[in-house]
């Protein structure tokens, strides 16, 4: 039988292998405790921005999208979308977003009692801590290395836990691919040079994509240069996604 | 040591539950898993194949320079051929196969008002018209440019 030193001995020595074994995992597992953004790290990471005070509201990107990345064309799956605020002189605040913004949008129904209006883009926020990767099940939702969030469609089982979890309403399930679906920043196009095909298709520069890791990007010398606010920030999802000119109204 | 019997039942139990589940593990955990993260990395690859509907500025740019050089003179130099002529890899490949589209006549005040209609959401430096009183009933084009729209 074991004597109580030599189990004490042996229980120790099991528990240091073990802690030396944790000590050695994967640089993933340390993320948490760098404090500086993943892009002084990894390169390339991609980042996103968003200029509000220059859409027009045409609904070029929402249609872009929806081509290049086959999302069916009913009026209620986007990867992305515009939303149009109307802050009215008594206070409430109307927002709309007929079919995501793509056809345009009707008149205001009382321009007279509008204080101001403005066109507010959406997509996914590709978050740092994003809950829709905490909270899938099966690890179907994932970031990669270079910072893009995506479903793993041969994995995910359709609960749309994370379609529930998401605080932007960025993600929506697929009706024929029956998995759960969001933008990927156009994953396949980034990797050629390309840029996303909402970046592309925008007319007026309002929306602007680059690697965080040059410091010569446009998305890095508009995150350095301008007033950036961004969605929901009291939600520590720690969004990639910046904007400009976003106003307290928007939501 | 004596009267341990029970206990090597127990551990056998142990690692007979213990190697069951590794070799489970072994054929259900996909191959490329873990590879970058908890994730299966040929996900990832598997999205970074999707085909290509838009092709992107430089590629317009091999044939169509003419047009290229007329756009960056003028108001539109900022707006992408793709963004009034929709996705053109297929064009790209084989232009003969695959016609690029414009925006027809009778189109073309709808088309054209849906970035320029005079609209108060819009950012009042932007260039837009009231399309009811400026020129109705006549297409944009008999006057401006599309690639080069000077007012």
């Amino acid at each position: 039988m074991l004597s109580r030193r030599q189990f004490l001995k042996t229980a120790a020595a099991t528990a240091l292998a073990l802690a030396g074994r944790a000590l050695a995992a994967p640089l993933a597992a340390a993320e948490k405790f760098f404090h500086d953004p993943p892009w002084k790290r990894k390169k390339p990471y991609w980042g996103y921005a968003i200029d509000t005070t220059k859409c027009i509201g045409c609904g070029r990107c929402v249609g872009a999208c929806k081509t290049e990345n086959d999302v069916p064309r009913e009026p209620f799956y986007f990867r992305t979308w515009v939303e149009r605020y109307a802050v009215r002189r008594d206070g409430e605040t109307g927002v709309d977003s007929p079919n995501g913004g793509q056809d345009g949008y009707p008149p205001l129904r009382d321009p007279q009692e509008v204080a101001k209006s403005f066109f507010v883009p959406k997509l996914c926020n590709q978050c740092e801590h994003s809950p829709c990767v905490q909270v899938c099940p099966v690890g179907a939702s994932y970031k990669t290395e270079d910072g893009v969030v995506m479903v793993d469609r041969k994995t995910c089982i359709g609960c749309r836990y994370c379609i529930q979890a998401c605080p932007y309403g960025s993600r929506y399930f697929h009706p024929v691919l029956r998995v759960a679906d969001k933008c990927t920043l156009c994953y396949h196009r980034i990797h050629k040079g390309l840029r996303p095909a909402c970046v592309e298709v925008c007319p007026t520069g309002t929306r602007m994509f680059g690697d965080l890791s040059d410091p010569q990007s446009a998305v890095t010398r508009f995150r350095e240069t301008e007033r950036v606010l961004v969605l929901k920030p009291e939600m520590g999802t720690e969004p990639k996604v910046v904007y400009k000119g976003l106003d307290k109204e928007v939501r | 040591m004596r009267d341990v019997e029970h206990l090597v039942r127990v551990a056998g139990v142990f690692v007979l539950v213990i190697s069951a589940f590794l070799i489970a593990r072994h054929f259900l955990v996909p191959e490329t898993f873990g590879k970058y993260g908890h994730y299966r990395a040929a996900a990832a690859t598997e999205m970074g194949s999707l085909p290509l509907r838009y092709a992107g500025e430089p590629a317009c740019l091999r044939c169509h320079a003419e047009q290229a050089k007329a756009k960056a003179g003028g108001g539109h130099r900022g707006v992408h051929c793709e963004s009034c002529h929709g996705a053109l890899e297929a064009h790209a490949q084989d232009p003969k196969a695959a016609q690029a589209s414009k925006p027809g006549e009778a189109q073309m005040r709808a088309f054209c008002g849906s970035c320029h209609a005079k609209d108060i959401s819009r950012p009042a430096k932007f260039p837009q018209q009231d399309l009811e009183q400026h020129n109705p009933g006549m297409p944009c084009s008999q006057c401006h440019n599309p690639h080069n729209p000077k007012p």
